[in-house]
């Protein structure tokens, strides 16, 4: 099996006897100690999320994962159904598969689909994406109380913080891992 | 979910701001700033930190042209504690404090770190760790209490809330500043600044969070024997202190965001606290405290060690840890041990990371979106 001692965002490696996805990895030194690697993992089977912190320079096992580009077609009752663009080959990932990822996908919205020994295993959406408003009540001047902000909701029927100043069939540009509003879009 | 995306501008003036209000609040209590320098011959030794390292030219006018290496100071502590030894001659020192930039080389990549970031440092003579607690209970409340006391300054932040008015307060001593009862709301976590801020132990959590008694695994042996049957993952720890690591960061600082209040974690193991006093009750612990706000490490605070030859040994073992861990090895700072000599009185001190300070105070969720110029925007991944 081969190993790592650098672990980085996007890097999937076995650990208590799972496959998982490092989703985020930021720098961690407790104060007096060595530097630490303080890591979101997603269970690549179960979409489980937790977190665990390695030391720097611990040897992690990495597993042989691919990602290829596909695309979103349709969602059924039984799942989300895509087609990877090289092989036109369809495959389905079911809700819980998707997890939370599931809300962005819009109808040809291309995607990395990550396979585990030939099997379509999960998707990673665009980190920032684009979506249109489709209700954003117009907001309160001078209400500094929120931050300057208001609810607005997407197309996909998400809803979102966004500014003031955010009208209905604007584009905005959102960022996927947090559902946090980014800016306007063209 | 947070819309983080604030107004650069607006930030900017409450870090101004707030950095103002902290200077006013150490001048009404009488202590006095001072200023390091950002570059020192001998830094200090911690043995895990990267240095950044510079080179002094030399002006043709000295003998030795030889350049001297210099290194950007990650702490002015060293420098502080030199002044504050003045005191049993010159009571001007007896009180400092001090507002700077330091530098950690290669920290960065996190929501709470950049290679150099401004600190604060305060030490008071004749005094400990205790002390230390108090003066961030009520420097806290003054950052809060004026931000939020006027109409005009409520709306220039947003973020204060507070349940009843307050009288205006005019009682400056140390000891009472407040019976504060403001609360902060940070990434839509509440927290209750009323004093007393909690106060645990690093055993007390340990007990509580993993059921291990540390005062029960002093050694190597005994605490990977004891991780091992609780199955908390330390594959690759070689140290007591590796091990003790990896427990308190994936078992007890995640935690550490459930806490209401802030916390102060008090008595770490000696081992990680190499310029404070040991516990008069158990030499394996000393007197050394980290403040913790929704989860945020923010200040770390020490009743100062003032033993000139305990210093010294302890100094040796440092460097030797740096040597061992291949990074750069500096000389002991002679000049530090015989200050110690002069010191007559208990002293405590601590540094405090005032972005971080600023980041909850301001809710604002990375230290990248709070700096004008983060190291971040030079990079690319």
């Amino acid at each position: 099996m081969e190993t790592t001692t650098t672990i980085r965002k996007g890097l999937a490696i076995n650990f208590k006897q799972g496959a998982w996805l490092i989703i985020e990895a930021q720098f961690v030194n407790p104060g007096k100690g060595a530097a630490f690697t303080r890591c979101k993992l997603k269970n690549l089977k179960t979409n489980q999320v937790v977190e665990n912190t390695f030391k720097s320079g611990e040897a992690v096992e990495l597993v042989d994962l691919l990602m290829q580009k596909c695309q979103f077609l349709y969602k059924d009752h039984e799942g989300y159904n895509f087609m990877n663009n090289d092989s036109y080959e369809q495959f389905q990932l079911t809700e819980d598969m998707l997890g939370d990822d599931g809300k962005w996908l819009l109808e040809n919205t291309e995607v990395y689909a990550m396979y585990i020994d030939g099997t379509p295993v999960s998707i990673q959406v665009p980190p920032k994406m684009d979506f249109r408003v489709i209700e954003s009540p117009p907001g309160l001047k001078g209400d500094t109380a929120t931050g300057g902000t208001k609810d607005i909701k997407l197309e996909n029927g998400v809803m979102i913080k966004a500014p003031l100043f955010i009208k209905e069939g604007d584009m905005v540009k959102v960022n996927t891992e947090d559902g946090s509003y980014v800016s306007k879009a063209n | 979910m947070t819309y983080t995306n604030k107004n650069a501008s607006t930030l900017a003036r409450h870090s101004s701001r707030i950095k103002s209000q902290i200077r006013e609040f150490f001048d009404s209590q009488g202590f006095l700033e001072v200023d390091t320098p950002i570059m020192v011959k001998i830094p200090g030794m911690e043995p895990h930190l990267s240095i950044f390292e510079t080179k002094l030219e030399i002006p043709s006018t000295y003998e030795n042209q030889t350049p001297q290496a210099l290194y950007l100071n990650h702490s002015p502590e060293l420098q502080m504690k030199k002044l504050l030894a003045r005191t049993s001659e010159d009571a001007t020192f007896g009180k400092i404090y001090n507002m700077a930039k330091v530098f950690r080389n290669g920290e960065f990549d996190s929501k709470t770190h950049n290679p150099e970031f401004t600190m604060l440092e305060w030490y008071r003579y004749d005094s400990d760790y205790n002390e230390m607690m108090t003066d961030c209970e009520n420097l806290i409340a003054h950052l809060t209490k004026n931000t939020t006391n006027t109409a005009s300054k409520a709306q220039l932040s947003p973020h204060f809330t507070q349940n009843t008015p307050q009288p205006e307060n005019k009682n400056n001593s140390s000891h009472n500043l407040t019976p504060s009862t403001h609360e902060l709301v940070y990434q839509d976590q509440k927290i209750d600044l009323s004093h007393p801020f909690t106060r645990k132990t690093v055993n007390e959590l340990f007990i509580e969070h993993t059921n291990i008694d540390l005062n029960e695994n002093k050694t190597y042996k005994q605490l990977k024997e004891k991780a091992e049957n609780l199955k908390l993952p330390i594959n690759s720890c070689e140290t007591w202190d590796d091990i003790f690591f990896t427990i308190f960061l994936n078992e007890i600082e995640p935690k550490l965001k459930a806490y209401t209040k802030p916390i102060f974690i008090y008595d770490y193991p000696s081992s990680q606290a190499a310029l404070a006093r040991k516990s008069h009750k158990d030499p394996f612990w000393a007197e050394r405290f980290e403040l913790y706000i929704a989860g945020i490490e923010i200040a770390n605070a020490y009743s100062e060690l003032i033993d000139e030859k305990e210093q010294r040994d302890r100094l040796i073992e440092e460097q030797n840890q740096r040597k061992n861990l291949k990074k750069s090895v500096f000389d002991i700072d002679e000049e530090f041990l015989n200050s110690l000599k002069s010191i007559r009185k208990p002293c405590s001190g601590i540094a405090l990371g005032v972005d971080r300070l600023i980041m909850l105070l301001t809710d604002t969720k990375s230290i990248e979106d709070l700096l004008l110029f983060p190291i971040t925007h030079i990079l690319k991944k």
